[in-house]
């Protein structure tokens, strides 16, 4: 018996010891690398371009870049861009700026000064698509002297923007016109200087835009129009879980920005979005296609009662009587988390220094995910567009408890 | 210091006038033998002596200072018999003569090249009218001295189915004959193509040419083939004045003002502060511009009471060495003071009301402007002998236009406002001053032949360079918010731009043809002609904007504005855009053509048939930054233009006329280049596969001519343009903004009658026409439909319309009251024209359209003293509004208001 056990328990001892030698099968194909398809070389580039900015290289733009209708420019993770000679990269076919969480790819200037290169004019590319990619300071003037908007599309591709930053642009953002949109999950920080929006979506614009920060822009955050000339098609997009932050202030009284607005002829889905310290907040205006857009579910916030305008400081200006602006055509739902006064339904952001009205280039120190508790968990709706079931999201803001929201 | 100039000659004159009256003098009128109608314009001289005269207005002529004796007085007037008669006058005496001459009749048998009708008055342009091979109308210097018309815009207006295109908010015009627009028409100055100093079009605004300076206007709605190719609507030729066959002197001025004055300031803005160079036109193109480079008081706008409008000019000719040399100068100057009141609104689709349009955005504009025009024109001509001559002719036209323009603007739907009721939203306040100096210079070298008795050769050569400069174009925008409340935010610093452009376009041309007449004995005769021209053109444009951006306030936001001086900006692009401005383009053009031309006149008939053949080629270079396929492209093409017109003399005084010819309208350079221009509703960018119109033109036309300054004409027409073009909607830009392109639209059919009549009962006379046009072209506009899931979709659908520009119903009417014994002249003009489409609306169903518009002016003089006659000239007697409408909405009005000009003319 006693030899019986301790052959049993040497024998599992034994299986034991050989079971945790055995490892796990592995292939390996390091002998054949795949080459890199029209690999551009580090260092300076302009003119015609198209092939693929490569991983952890360098390369400087010293004049304007073009891709041709039927070329592509792609970029690996990790690549740097350094703009000079306030260039610009003219789109006419596809653009594939593809980082990765571990390794963005990075667009700047030399200087690092905002509004000091051209962005990505795209009116009439092909495709784009953009992944957790750092875009920065863009807006310089173009050949009128205007500033210029970061990306322009005007046409009808898809635009597919995701997990990238863009900071200190000049005038719109983004202004993608007719465009397929899918915009997610972007922090778009102080951009216009004294005008522009940060998302412009119109002229028969559609998709969706969800789970963005938009911080301190100068106009609106999101900005949904059709045109006026031509209503049809209908811009119609589903605008939900985005965080927007002390938006609208940069234009001046005289032109509010508002954190989204809907207006001439356009359908929004407006959900779970969280707006704080905007200058007005949901605006459905009464040009808009007010019959199909429908809303709800959204926090309003504000950290302070009044703000004084510095041109005339005997305005002040109410900032929770301007959460749905007077005389538009939006109202409050019975859906929304409206603050009544500061600390009532504060979405409590980890961390957030209070901003309302900010410089262009101000820096976004702030960590817009929300505090255990906060009462915009659970708040949200999974009914975002009446068209397509599940959209949406149980929780308000950017960042979700589902992990589907924001990663920065 | 010019206009005072002129006064200051006024009261010399008077004076000098007032002193000429002697003792011993022959007086006398000459009239036609036939009408019984007075001549002005005759020349009277004593045979062997230095002593002459011309008849007034009236037919009035004084031969002074004579010393008593016996003396053979002698009257020419070209067309009619001279008249020749021995008379005696004692010491003292004022010997007074009434002069009957007959017409002459005249055959065409041999080549005769200096028988030149008096066409500057009034009855010598009937006779044009009635021996020209082509189907015209003649506007003479004495009618538009007349008229209450101070430009040949203004003049042009009387002419049987002319109309003017005007443009809002400024005062260029350009004509419409035939209820086609200027594009199918051409400007000539005598009879050579003008260079344009417009940027966008091929024409020199009529109303920068003084009247003063003209012989007469000649508006030929026919081609022969010697005359260019490109006019479907017709031709219009500035005929300068030419030397005189007596001592020729006259000089008025006169002083005036625009009643839209008394109701509101004129907005100044001082001109001195109006840089003539951009900061790299300075210190070269890499200097990084400053924000003190740019002035303040051409945006600092105040109110005063508008300045009155002077006009003067003088001509002087006469011939010296026998004759054989002939000079004429004339100089004009205009210093116009004139406003604008002008609403301008901007209609879109309404979705929510079956696409009907609606106003989107709603503007209320103050235009003050002062034109200055100085007009010089020289003509210098050589007679070497009977066969040969040789002709000089120079016009300069100085133009300048300081402009302020102060500009309200509402978005009704969309914009970044918040308008939620009337009388709420964003409220842009958008000033801006502009200075335009135009040069215009047109030098013309021709002469004629007689090679042998039956041949002739004609040569010219030409050059003409027109330039525009604007200098310094500020404008300043500031907006503010009237809230739902009525309460308004103050005013917020939003931009100011300021771009100096210029653009110029030079052509040079050399002509020439060799004719052979031969008589085919008793009153026919046969005229073979052959010529050709070439004509080289080049254009450029040129434009440098500097952006200056407001300086935030501390945190960030946009600074409020009080007044320009305390504003703070910052330059933003710093070098400009002249190095790659989307402005900037050169481009040319080459014509070459050549024709061969009978001309067959039998007893009756009168037949001229031809062909031209037109060579074309055009092209541009954008000079872009970026490579684009588009930026240079030529264009060749070549024409074949037949024709045949005849002239059937039913009787002395009647004509029935029939022609056919081919003729073409070449797009303006400007809208080959696809370069955006920047405006308000819509941008304009030119298309490189624009076709050139090609059009077939039949003509019919009886002509009466009963009496001296009286006619009959009716007449009819039909054409048929292949690639008729206009501008309608291309797409949008970015931004969504509307594009608009010159495109072509299949074949457009316009048909169309005419009347003209003109009559004297004693001393009243009626002149009237009436132009009747009918057009139609397909286009396409977009249309939206509602399928049954609500899902709505535009597409393109063609629409039936008008040809734009084109006027249905134009009628003209004077009434006229001449009185010879009190030397009174009067007329009272009215103008009617019907609805016209000014630009293309791009949604099915509806169209912009200009509303039917009756003017009417009022002109007199009267003869005070001998060759001093006091002027009055009263325009826009009903205040005229410009208005465009759709669906019954106002797109635009422009006001200008009545305008007065009371003056003094002395004549030698």
């Amino acid at each position: 018996m006693k030899t019986k056990k301790l052959y049993l328990a040497a024998a599992i001892l034994f299986a034991f010891a050989i079971s945790s030698c055995k490892k796990a099968e592995l292939t390996t194909f390091t002998k054949v690398q795949i080459p890199t398809s029209s690999p551009i070389q580090a260092g300076n580039i302009s003119g015609f371009v198209k092939g693929t900015l490569l991983a952890g290289q360098t390369y400087t733009v010293t004049a304007d870049v073009t891709i041709k209708k039927g070329d592509t420019l792609s970029a690996q993770p990790g690549a740097i861009v350094t703009v000079k000679n306030n260039a610009q990269f003219n789109v006419q076919g596809v653009l594939n700026l593809l980082g990765s969480q571990v390794a963005p790819v990075y667009f700047n200037s030399d200087t690092n000064k905002p509004g000091t290169w051209g962005g990505f004019q795209a009116d009439s590319a092909q495709a784009i698509t953009i992944k957790w990619t750092h875009v920065d300071n863009t807006g310089g003037p173009d050949a009128s002297g205007s500033a210029r908007r970061t990306i322009i599309v005007n046409k009808a591709i898809n635009v597919d923007i995701e997990d990238s930053w863009f900071t200190n642009g000049q005038d719109d953002l983004m202004g993608l016109f007719r465009a397929n949109v899918t915009i997610l999950r972007n922090t778009i920080s102080s951009s216009g200087s004294t005008d522009g929006e940060g998302i412009n979506l119109k002229s028969g614009a559609k998709g969706i835009v969800a789970y963005n920060v938009v911080f301190s822009q100068a106009g609106s955050g999101i900005k949904l129009e059709t045109d006026k000339k031509v209503p049809f098609p209908q811009t119609e997009i589903d605008v939900y879980n985005n965080t927007v932050v002390a938006v609208g202030w940069r234009r001046g009284s005289a032109e509010p920005g508002r954190g989204t607005s809907v207006g001439v002829n356009a359908i929004g889905h407006v959900y779970n979005n969280i707006y704080v310290n905007c200058y007005h907040g949901l605006e459905i205006f009464n040009d808009a296609d007010v019959v199909h857009t429908t809303y709800g579910n959204n926090l309003f916030y504000a950290t302070v009662d009044n703000f004084t305008d510095l041109v005339d400081p005997t305005i002040k200006i109410d900032l929770r009587g301007n959460f749905y602006p007077a005389g538009a055509s939006g109202v409050p739902q019975s859906t929304d988390l409206i603050s009544k006064k500061v600390g009532d339904r504060d979405p409590q952001f980890v961390s957030f220094d209070g901003t309302v009205a900010a410089p262009n280039g101000y820096p976004n120190n702030n960590d817009f995910h929300l505090k255990t508790g906060s009462i915009a968990f659970g708040a949200g709706t999974t009914n975002v567009d009446p068209k397509v079931k599940g959209i949406g999201n149980q929780d308000l803001g950017a960042y979700t408890t589902d992990g589907q929201g924001n990663k920065h | 210091m010019i206009s005072r100039f002129y006064l200051f000659a006024f009261f010399f004159l008077l004076f000098t006038g007032a002193y000429a009256q002697t003792t011993t003098s022959i007086t006398g009128k000459v009239y036609d033998e036939k009408s019984h109608e007075p001549l002005p314009g005759a020349y009277v001289h004593l045979d062997d002596t230095k002593t002459s005269a011309a008849t007034d207005a009236f037919g009035n002529f004084v031969l002074g200072k004579l010393t008593a004796g016996p003396y053979k007085i002698k009257v020419t007037y070209l067309g009619y018999q001279e008249f020749e008669k021995e008379v005696t006058v004692t010491s003292g005496q004022n010997l007074s003569l009434t002069i009957g001459l007959n017409e002459s009749t005249r055959n065409l048998k041999t080549v005769t090249i200096y028988d030149k009708l008096n066409q500057s008055n009034e009855s010598s342009s009937r006779k044009s009218e009635k021996n020209a091979d082509n189907i015209t109308n003649v506007i003479s210097a004495r009618a538009m001295e007349r008229s209450p018309d101070i430009n040949a815009a203004a003049a042009l207006t009387r002419v049987s189915a002319v109309t003017l295109q005007r443009n809002s908010g400024s005062d260029e015009a350009y004509a419409i004959i035939r209820g086609l627009e200027p594009r199918y028409n051409n400007t000539l100055i005598n009879g050579i193509k003008v260079s344009s100093p417009d940027p966008v079009s091929r024409f020199i605004s009529l109303t920068t040419i003084p009247s003063d300076l003209l012989d007469r206007i000649e508006v030929s709605k026919s081609l022969t083939p010697e005359m260019e190719g490109d006019a479907i609507g017709g031709t219009v030729n500035l005929v300068f004045k030419d030397a005189p066959d007596h001592e020729y002197f006259k000089v008025d001025g006169s002083i005036g003002y625009s009643a839209i004055f008394f109701n509101r300031k004129y907005d100044d803005f001082n001109q001195g502060a109006v840089l003539s160079k951009s900061p790299i036109d300075r210190f070269g193109p890499s200097y990084a511009a400053t924000p003190g480079y740019f002035t303040r008081p051409n945006l600092d706008f105040t109110k005063k009471n508008a300045p009155p409008t002077y006009l003067g000019s003088f001509t002087y000719g006469r011939r010296f060495l026998n004759n054989k040399l002939g000079f004429i100068i004339s100089e004009s100057y205009q210093n116009q003071y004139y406003g604008t009141n002008s609403q301008f609104n901007i209609a879109i689709f309404d979705p929510k009301n079956n696409n009907r349009p609606v106003l989107s955005d709603v503007a209320n504009r103050a235009y003050s402007t002062q034109q200055l025009n100085n007009g010089l024109s020289g003509h210098l001509d050589y007679r070497f002998d009977d066969n040969n001559k040789i002709s000089l002719d120079n016009v300069f036209l100085y133009t300048h236009i300081a402009q302020a323009r102060l500009s309200i603007d509402t978005s009704i739907i969309g914009g970044n406002g918040g308008r939620v009721g009337p009388g709420t939203g964003t409220v842009y306040n958008d000033n801006r001053s502009t200075i335009q100096n135009q040069y215009v210079e047109n030098l013309k070298l021709s002469g004629k032949h007689v090679i042998a008795q039956h041949f002739q050769f004609n040569w010219a050569g030409n050059y003409s360079n027109a330039t525009a400069n604007n200098p310094d174009r500020a404008d300043l925008t500031l907006n503010h918010l009237i809230n739902p409340d009525l309460t308004s935010t103050p005013n917020y610093f939003d931009a100011i731009s300021r771009i100096w452009s210029k653009n110029g376009n030079k052509d040079l041309s050399a002509s020439g043809d060799l004719s052979y007449i031969t008589s085919l004995g008793d009153g026919n005769a046969l005229q073979l002609k052959a010529g050709g021209l070439y004509r080289h053109t080049t254009r450029y444009n040129q434009q440098n904007q500097y952006q200056l951006k407001p300086a935030p306030e501390a945190n960030g936001v946009k600074s409020s504005f009080t007044d320009i001086y305390s504003a703070n900006w910052i330059v933003y692009n710093v070098t400009g855009s002249l190095q790659s401005d989307a402005s900037n383009y050169t481009a040319y053009e080459d014509i070459s053509a050549g024709y061969g031309e009978v001309k067959l006149t039998l007893n009756k008939l009168d037949i001229i048939g031809g062909v031209r053949v037109e060579g074309t080629k055009q092209g541009y270079d954008t000079h872009p930054v970026v490579l684009v396929q588009t930026s240079n492209a030529q264009k060749t093409y070549t024409d074949l233009l037949p024709s045949v017109m005849l002239k059937y003399k039913l009787t002395d005084i009647s004509n029935l006329r029939a022609s056919y010819f081919k003729s073409i309208s070449r797009p303006a350079l400007y809208e080959l280049v696809p370069t955006p221009t920047f405006g308000e509703a819509t941008d304009v960018t030119g298309n490189p596969f624009l076709l050139h119109s090609e059009a077939t033109n039949y003509d019919l036309r009886y002509e009466l001519y009963p009496k001296n300054e009286e006619q009959f004409f009716v007449g009819g027409f039909y054409k048929d343009i292949k690639n008729p073009i206009e501008f309608a909607l291309q797409g949008l830009n970015q931004g969504g903004q509307a594009l608009t392109t010159p495109q072509n639209f299949g074949t457009a059919k316009v048909a169309g009658a005419e009347v003209v009549y003109s009559r004297y009962f004693g001393n009243i006379g009626l002149s009237g026409n009436y132009t009747y046009t009918y057009s139609n072209v397909k286009s396409p506009k977009v249309f939206n439909t509602t399928d049954a899931q609500g899902n709505t979709t535009s597409a393109l659908k063609l629409q039936d319309r008008p040809l734009q520009g084109q006027t249905g119903n134009v009628v003209n009417f004077s009434l006229l009251y001449k009185n010879d014994k009190s030397k009174v002249f009067a007329q009272l003009a009215y103008t009617y024209n019907s609805k016209t489409i000014p630009f293309i609306y791009d949604g099915y169903g509806y169209d912009y359209y200009t509303q039917p518009q009756s003017f009417l002016a009022f002109s007199a003089e009267k003869q005070l003293v001998r060759r001093l006659i006091l002027t009055a000239k009263v325009n826009n007697i009903l205040n005229t509004p410009t208005t465009v409408k759709i669906d019954n909405l106002v797109q635009s009005k422009d006001l200008y208001n009545v305008s007065f000009n009371l003056g003094l003319r002395y004549s030698l």
